[in-house]
């Protein structure tokens, strides 16, 4: 009993991770029709930047608040120096620029900060809760990235649901032409659907990181994982996206700790085909399916 | 996180080898008289080319990248003095980011274009199982693998040229097995493995003598950061004593899981997990909650020792070694991972000085199997080295931690592979010490 919650409870927070980075892909592609397969290695740039600032003497918090906002500036200056010449022409040359992206960045971060494990520091204690006699798999951190991650959830919703931004964004995103004939000011839109997503891509970040070892690849894994977790939620919603990482987080621990962790990669491959097979546009889809 | 099919390598190595013998044509080797030094691939009078291959980058590359740093700095040293038989060691390190299909890129162009003697160290049990064929076809030794899979000694007859250095994990396994039978026979034992040669080859060993002791077996696959799982299907069984055999970054990562689900068994690392400096740099910053920071991290844990550490600056070798790196190291600090490469270095240097004047590698293969159970050095239990067998040290000793030193538990134990008999090791090889120049003479 005590294993069975302790591998849910483990998956869970788990699974808040894998949200917290399907999020930050779909805010990117519901404000510019781009998957970003750089999203992880700009979070694991924005997380050393906060082991600098931990690592001067500072705060934990204060790190906290560099790596997110240093995480707003690289989404924004990537999108204007990088992606902006390419932008108009075929998505697939902007998803490529990524994948580019990917390799320089994680060069980059291995000269600069070193290719060694380091680690991370947490605000709360690493040591679970204690419930009665036993100590159940969920700590202070645990605790703190499943309210963050749904906190920036509510927001996302919020921003593009109610906002007169938001719609903009989305405006934007879907026909630029026809939102600039309506005086959209589309380039500031695609900047700032940019930065923000890196900031929320910054926080997936530093949850996964916290309490845990960090080196230039420690993100890589996240990138299959929210990827197929936004994509079973449809890319477009971010509901989706948090349910689909409760999903495959849940699953992936079930299935390390009860089948055999050599299964996990395969597992959520299964899952993803699964879900594309019986629901093509993804479990929260809304839109009709779109061709790219 | 990059996958690789284990069969490719081999079958690019061969095709390689195939490719590679019809180009060069085989014949045209002749060492049966004194000129066979000229024609030996990487030996001039004055120089010995050897080569190695390495993890520098990518997830393998914490600690292990270090190997050759220590290697090179003792090859260093060993020049300054004149060489070995007057010949300079020429070391040529390539990087394969512990991908089998880029060292089989990278072996192919030490053997061929930079035309090395024989491969010394190379790093990996998948990356050296997938040139290991090739070396053997082409006659180039492997020497002293980094890895303590089986392979590199229990086949001599298919794997002439291939020979193992540290223990192989099935020794440890059983040393590790008898010593918790004999003092700890009430302990729950549960195992914690990495999915691969490292954990199968030392649970056949462990299994030999706690085999009813175990309740729970759990594996983590390399590369999937989270153990919790496994941890906590460990914790369900009530496994008190925890036998792991990792690498270090999974003692971390084990540690950081055991203190969230708060497991608090005994730990029993083997000697590859159990770096107390990395480990405890890996876990320093973790101090609020019961891990501690720095090396004391891995307090009351216990683990195993094959070579003396920087644990133990007083070590006559230890002092060889702070001096070599003093001289000839690059920046940073000693570790226990360059004296790794180091002691390994030092036994290279003896095969060459073996080996004699005429240099050949079938000279050098016949030395090491006459000589290689005599050689004194670093390590703390005699080499296995003989005709039937390349199989690298004997034995180890256990040891508890305790502020980043190890406290000995237990002679030396020394035992091989199969059914042999574990026993306490009677040549003394724990004892000596380094000739007073530090470079080993026949």
């Amino acid at each position: 009993m005590q294993q069975f919650l302790n591998t849910a409870l483990s998956g869970l927070t788990l699974g808040m991770v894998y949200a917290a980075f399907a999020l930050a892909l779909v805010l990117i592609w519901r404000s510019t029709r781009i998957v970003n397969f750089a999203q992880a290695p700009m979070a694991m740039l924005t997380t050393f930047v906060a082991l600098v600032v931990i690592d001067a003497g500072h705060s934990y918090w204060l790190g906290f608040v560099a790596a997110l906002v240093s995480g707003l500036v690289l989404g924004a200056v990537l999108e204007r120096v990088v992606i902006r010449p390419v932008e108009g022409k075929a998505e697939i040359n902007a998803v490529i620029l990524t994948l580019g992206l990917f390799i320089v960045l994680h060069g980059l971060a291995a000269v600069v900060f070193g290719n060694r494990y380091r680690s991370f520091p947490a605000p709360f204690g690493l040591e679970g809760l204690t419930v009665g006699s036993t100590t159940i798999a969920l700590n202070g951190f645990g605790i703190f990235t499943i309210v963050s991650v749904l906190v920036v959830m509510g927001l996302l919703v919020a921003l593009f649901r109610f906002t007169d931004v938001g719609l903009r964004m989305r405006a934007s995103a879907f026909n630029s032409e026809v939102a600039r004939l309506l005086g959209v000011k589309v380039g500031a839109m695609l900047t700032l659907g940019w930065a923000l997503a890196s900031l929320v891509g910054s926080l997936a970040g530093l949850l996964i990181a916290g309490g845990s070892l960090v080196h230039p690849s420690y993100m890589d894994s996240v990138v299959v994982f929210g990827f197929v977790a936004a994509v079973l939620g449809g890319l477009d919603s971010p509901l989706g996206a948090v349910v689909g990482g409760l999903i495959l987080g849940l699953s992936l621990s079930f299935v390390s700790g009860y089948v055999g962790s050599q299964l996990v990669a395969l597992a959520a491959l299964v899952i993803l085909m699964l879900v594309l097979t019986l629901k093509p546009g993804g479990l929260f889809a809304q839109a009709a399916e779109r061709r790219v | 996180m990059t996958r690789h099919i284990r069969g490719g390598g081999p079958l690019v190595a061969t095709l390689a080898a195939t490719l590679a013998l019809t180009a060069c044509g085989a014949g045209g080797r002749d060492s049966s008289d004194g000129e066979a030094a000229a024609d030996t691939p990487g030996v001039t009078d004055d120089t010995v080319t050897i080569g190695g291959t390495f993890p520098l980058t990518g997830v393998a590359a914490p600690g292990y990248s270090e190997i050759p740093t220590g290697a090179q700095a003792y090859f260093d040293y060993v020049n300054e003095q004149g060489g070995v038989h007057g010949r300079q060691i020429d070391y040529i390190v390539k990087d394969d980011g512990y991908n089998p299909t880029t060292t089989s890129t990278v072996t192919n162009e030490l053997v061929l274009k930079d035309e090395v003697f024989a491969t010394v160290g190379s790093l990996g049990t998948p990356t050296q199982a997938s040139v290991a064929d090739y070396l053997n076809d082409e006659g180039v030794p492997q020497m002293m693998v980094s890895s303590g899979s089986l392979q590199w000694g229990d086949d001599v007859e298919n794997r002439p040229m291939t020979f193992g250095w540290q223990p192989d994990y099935e020794s440890e396994g059983k040393i590790i097995g008898q010593w918790v039978a004999e003092n700890m026979p009430d302990a729950k034992v549960g195992l914690f493995l990495q999915d691969d040669d490292l954990g199968e080859d030392a649970e056949k060993g462990v299994r030999q003598y706690v085999d009813d002791q175990i309740v729970a077996v759990e594996r983590y696959t390399s590369g999937n950061t989270d153990v919790a799982p496994q941890v906590s299907g460990l914790q369900a069984k009530k496994a008190d004593l925890v036998l792991a055999f990792n690498t270090p970054s999974y003692t971390a990562l084990s540690q950081l899981v055991a203190l969230k689900t708060g497991y608090k068994p005994q730990w029993f690392y083997a000697n590859i997990g159990s770096d107390p400096a990395l480990v405890g740099s890996l876990l320093e910053r973790f101090s609020e909650g019961a891990v501690d920071g720095d090396s004391t991290a891995l307090d009351g844990v216990m683990t195993t020792e094959y070579i003396p550490g920087v644990d133990n600056p007083e070590d006559p070798w230890v002092q060889l070694w702070q001096k070599v790196w003093d001289e000839h190291g690059e920046d940073g600090e000693l570790t226990n991972y360059r004296i790794y490469g180091m002691s390994q270095a030092y036994a290279f240097v003896q095969a060459l000085d073996a080996a004699g004047e005429d240099l050949t590698r079938e000279g050098l293969v016949e030395a090491v199997e006459e000589g290689g159970t005599d050689w004194d050095g670093p390590q703390l239990a005699p080499f296995r080295y003989s005709a039937d067998s390349h199989m690298g040290i004997s034995g180890m000793r256990i040891l508890e931690l305790e502020g980043g030193k190890g406290k000995p538990l237990t002679d030396v134990l020394v035992t091989d592979i199969g059914d042999a008999e574990i026993t306490t090791d009677d040549s003394g090889s724990a004892d000596d010490a380094p000739p007073e120049n530090g470079v080993p003479t026949s």
